[in-house]
């Protein structure tokens, strides 16, 4: 598939990358429709967060349809139409089941780079660097969403694409992540 | 200035800088070595699982989620009451092998003792109420013997016991809690093979720092 990678500061380059596949069984795989470009996206593009690698696909504000779901997702299923927080929460450790997710305990799989320069490691963030785990991003024709069901909304028949992508939306989940969790 | 004094403040610069830095590496890799008792290379690490303590001890109980859990990690084999068989997968490839005989001390309280296996080892693990109703603890505590060659090809070979445990709790914490583990190592990127083993390296060395 094609996707927006980083090659170093301020350095973009699409490249022909492998599909990602599903690794955990909460995992989904969505087929990106509409990714946006969060101005936060500047800073991993100018090494102001300096825990990027060439390659890195970049990209977390996202909408698409689910092609594909882990053994363990009940609530979304194939053909739904998703809205994506960027946060990725597991809805079960301490942090998600008082709504905090951006502090979610198990999301990050490298944690200590983070634990290293914060004194904690907050949540993983998909497409954003190494520092949030090494996710890769929705500048991309399909990405995987780790804790589907916590993580991914269904959008309602009638809205646009396009308008669900619109920044403030996904900037939402981004914020106070998911509601619908619990 | 001219260009060759120039050249001098740089290179001085440069060397103090180097020293420094050095300095700094070695301080904290001072700081990263384990205490010693007896011989023994001690270390305490301690997670909190948000569940009961019953949930926690039937996690160790129930077979088929462990063997699930760990699909990935290692495989565990029961060869009779109290005797283990484990082989780790090395995510670098190549399986560590090595048997462990586990002794259940108690409720919530268990110890285990390698009897084959590259590095002499043995541990502890508790598993006491969190505070406030937050679920419970584990405390765990790892004994390792290692002479300074067996040290020195043991950093070579980046198998750090510590290190190894830290995970293994996360691990553990992931798997009780949501019942999988995640991972991103070699999800999609532009990465060409050698690219991504740079990054592997990087990786596993920002681990390794981590809290003194
Ligand atoms: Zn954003
Ligand atoms: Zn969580």
């Amino acid at each position: 598939m094609k996707a927006l990678c980083w090659e170093g500061v301020r350095k973009l380059a699409v490249r022909d990358v492998p599909e990602p596949t599903i690794r955990a069984a909460g995992d989904i795989i969505v087929k990106v429709r509409a990714s946006s470009v969060c101005g936060s996206d500047l800073h991993l593009i100018n090494g102001y967060l300096p825990a990027m690698r060439e390659g890195d696909i970049l990209g977390h504000e996202f909408m698409g349809e689910v092609v594909e779901t882990g053994p363990d997702v009940r609530r979304i299923k194939i053909g739904d139409r998703v809205v994506v927080g960027s946060v990725v929460a597991c809805g079960a450790c301490w942090y998600c089941r008082t709504e905090q997710y951006s502090l979610c305990d198990n999301s990050n799989p490298q944690p200590v780079f983070s634990e290293k320069l914060w004194g904690h490691a907050p949540a993983g963030i998909l497409g954003y660097s190494h520092a949030a785990g090494g996710y890769s991003g929705s500048h991309a024709e399909y990405i995987r969403v780790p804790f589907g069901d916590v993580g991914a909304f269904t959008v309602p028949e009638g809205c646009r694409t396009t308008r669900w992508c619109s920044p403030p939306t996904p900037c939402r989940p981004a914020g106070w992540g998911p509601t619908s969790a619990a | 200035m001219t260009s060759s004094g120039m050249r001098w403040v740089l290179g001085g610069a440069a060397t103090v800088t180097a020293l420094g830095v050095g300095r700094m590496v070695a301080r904290r890799r001072r700081r990263h070595q384990p205490d010693r008792e007896g011989g023994w290379y001690v270390v305490h690490r301690g997670i909190t699982v948000n569940r009961p303590r019953d949930a926690v001890i039937g996690f160790w109980t129930g077979q088929e989620r462990l063997d699930r859990g760990l699909a990935e990690w290692a495989t565990l084999e029961r060869l009779d009451d109290n005797r283990w068989r484990c082989v780790a997968s090395d995510p670098a490839g190549g399986g560590t092998e090595w048997r462990a005989e586990l002794t259940v001390d108690g409720p919530g309280r268990l110890s285990w003792r390698v009897t084959e296996g590259p590095v002499a080892e043995r541990g502890r693990v508790e598993l006491v109420p969190a505070p406030q109703g937050r679920g419970t603890e584990i405390r765990a505590e790892l004994r390792w013997r290692s002479g300074r060659v067996r040290q020195l090809l043991g950093l070579a070979s980046r198998h750090d016991p510590d290190l190894a445990l830290r995970s293994a709790l996360r691990r553990i914490k992931s798997l009780i809690e949501t019942g999988q583990v995640l991972d991103t190592r070699h999800d999609p990127s532009g990465r060409s093979p050698k690219q991504e083993q740079a990054t592997d390296r990087i990786r596993e060395r920002l681990t390794v720092g981590g809290r003194p």
